[in-house]
């Protein structure tokens, strides 16, 4: 790590299985002073686990975890220093708001009047000063977690772990609360690691995203590298719609070369990675990358299919399209209302679907 | 609903009529009991003639009575007291554990109410001659202690079942140590079913009589047994006075552990 800040919590080939199946494969990643680290993945990929042997919860059945270079394996879970927020409500439910909030000072023995001090300090950090005196079950679960977050903050742990704090809670307050989350992370600079299954909400809260899938860590890294340069099929259908389209190689290349549609049709593509000659692959494209004209020759120079415009769906500032190719898929394509002049177009209408080869994605198969 | 009683018109009040019947049923041997120990009639007349504390008077006077309600209190308290130190530690096994037979074990813990009483207290009895510890406190504390248990340890992990483990582990990563969090946390947050377990041991040894009759010795007799040795000799109104005595004390511990479900619910 040599040469960049110092990581707070490090995984080093972290492996945990349960019996016969692998629920934490191999996976390694650093987390920088101050960062917002998520792990995005469906139930069962392993994120959560993951989670839960950097808490302690969990031993991992080969592998390491080290906070600021140090191994913490050896370490239980209380004397870790670690704050964690939990997918469900977890306050104290015999104590009131300001006792669960001292409770972690309060078996730390700190003085009366520092906790006093601090607990005050950290429930006007999250906006809570005012309901010290509640207990637990005359708050609304958006509050409970606050409380929690409160309760995780207080104590100044090394670092934070989020397990899907908000997936208790409905749309509205979910939102409500990651502006929170977002605005606590930026006064306190704690680092967190957070873990969800909601794609919105990994990339409105996280500085990275780890993309979890069958416990291995799929790609690492900004919410718009992972949107702009999936590295994998998965994470490009994970991120963001898609449309996936059937290829074989016409024509492999390690620069630029060409695809056979399933029409027959070859259009040229970015190659991202060496290509033989008639290998099976798979093309992404995003909707709004697919552009929509009446005529081939307005379609741009890489690429134009023809359509037939099965639905036309106006949303203001889009028109959202789902359309049928010549070999019968079904491909979606969203236009920035105004920028063609062709839009609207009316479903059963014949059109050209064209694309830049560098808005293409390919993805092995 | 469909079958409101307000929708049912006449037919309702058929309803209420089965209704007050069953509970006549219930409640008919109990006011029975409460009204002869309050009658003067030497022979259970009923009803009653007249109305007298004599009764109650005899019970309060006569050590023998005073000593067998003493004996009944002590052991039932000591009952409740073992019921809930050992029914916490097993209700966290059979919750918590991880472990091949765990629902056997749980199946095992309540046997003592399926098991007839009268064959467990044969078999304590044998088993109690042997040791010697037969019509000794330590002897009733311990048949009692066999039926207590099954009702300690299902208050006790129905709590335990109901109470999120999630929270336990907030306070581990809080700074707490596992014994400590079990302390602060988990143990305050089911106390109203360790409560109803503790006070369900004690009416289980309170009202306990098969049991007692094997193993009770002239000097060391329970309420409920010198109840049945008394009326076995003779049919005094006596008896339902210590019964009424003995009934307002189930009432009552029964109204605390009603009024700490409805706590605990609100």
């Amino acid at each position: 790590m040599s040469g960049r800040a110092p990581c707070v919590v490090s995984l080093r080939n972290l492996v945990k299985r349960f019996g016969a199946t692998t629920a934490v494969d191999n996976v390694s990643l650093d987390v920088g002073e101050g960062e917002f680290l998520t792990f995005l993945g469906s139930s069962g990929s392993g994120k959560t686990t993951t989670l839960f042997i950097v808490a302690g919860f969990e031993d991992p059945t080969s592998g390491d975890v080290l906070v600021d270079g140090v191994s913490i394996l050896d370490v239980p879970p209380h004397l870790r220093n670690i704050g964690m927020v939990f997918q469900r409500y977890t306050l104290f439910p015999h104590l009131s708001v300001f006792e669960n909030v001292a409770f972690p000072l309060s078996v730390r023995r700190k003085p009366k009047a520092e906790i006093e001090a601090a607990v005050t300090d950290v429930l006007r950090l999250v906006r809570l000063e005012t309901y010290a005196d509640r207990r637990p079950n005359q708050l609304s679960g958006g509050q409970q977690q606050r409380v929690a977050l409160a309760r995780a903050l207080v104590y100044r742990p090394r670092f934070l772990l989020m397990d899907e704090p908000l997936a208790a809670l409905d749309k509205r307050l979910r939102e409500e609360i990651q502006g929170e989350i977002r605005r606590i992370h930026q006064e306190t600079g704690v680092t967190v690691l957070y873990v969800t299954h909601d794609q919105e909400e990994a990339l409105r809260l996280s500085d990275r995203i780890a993309v979890f899938s069958h416990g291995r860590i799929e790609q690492i890294g900004t919410g718009s590298d992972l949107y702009n340069a999936p590295r994998s099929a998965f994470v490009g259908g994970f991120i963001g719609n898609s449309n996936f389209i059937s290829c074989t190689v016409a024509e492999g290349g390690n620069d630029r070369c060409a695809i056979r549609m399933p029409s027959g049709q070859i259009c040229a593509i970015r190659g991202s990675s060496p290509m033989a000659t008639g290998q099976l692959v798979s093309l992404m494209i995003r909707p709004e990358r697919i552009g929509l004209s009446t005529t081939a020759s307005q379609a741009g120079p890489d690429c134009a299919i023809k359509v037939r415009i099965c639905e036309a769906t106006f949303l203001g500032e889009s028109v959202s399209y789902k359309v049928t190719t010549e070999w019968g898929q079904s491909l979606a394509i969203r236009e920035i209302t105004g920028k063609s002049q062709d839009v609207p177009l009316n479903s059963g209408v014949d059109a050209y679907a064209r694309w830049h080869s560098a808005d293409t994605h390919i993805f092995a198969t | 609903m469909l079958l409101s009683p307000n929708r049912m018109g006449g037919g309702r009040f058929v309803l209420y009529t089965i209704g007050a019947l069953v509970m006549a049923f219930l409640l008919l041997p109990i006011i029975f009991i409460a009204a002869l120990s309050f009658g003067d009639s030497r022979w259970l007349q009923f009803p009653p003639p007249g109305w007298t504390l004599q009764w109650y008077r005899d019970v309060l006077y006569d050590p023998r009575w005073i000593d067998s309600i003493l004996v009944s209190a002590k052991v039932g308290l000591v009952v409740m007291v073992l019921a809930v130190l050992l029914g916490l530690p097993a209700s966290f096994a059979v919750v918590r554990g991880r472990f091949f037979g765990r629902e056997v074990l749980r199946a095992f813990f309540i046997s003592p109410m399926i098991v007839p009483l009268v064959i467990l207290a044969i078999a304590l009895y044998g088993f109690f001659l042997r040791v010697g510890v037969n019509g000794s406190f330590l002897g009733f504390v311990a048949g009692h202690l066999v039926i207590a248990l099954p009702f300690s340890i299902i208050c006790i992990s129905n709590a335990l079942e109901t109470f999120d483990e999630s929270i336990e582990r907030a306070a581990v990563i809080c700074g707490a140590s596992p014994a400590q969090a079990i302390w602060r946390i988990t143990l305050p947050s089911i106390r109203s079913g360790i409560l109803a377990g503790a006070l369900f041991s004690f009416l289980a040894s309170w009202d306990e009589v098969v049991i007692g009759i094997f193993l009770a010795s002239p000097e060391l007799q329970t309420l409920p047994v010198r109840m049945w040795s008394t009326l076995r000799n003779d049919l005094t109104p006596v008896v339902a006075a210590v019964s009424t005595l003995l009934i307002a004390m189930t009432i009552v511990i029964l109204a605390v552990v009603a009024i700490i479900r409805r706590d605990r619910a609100r």
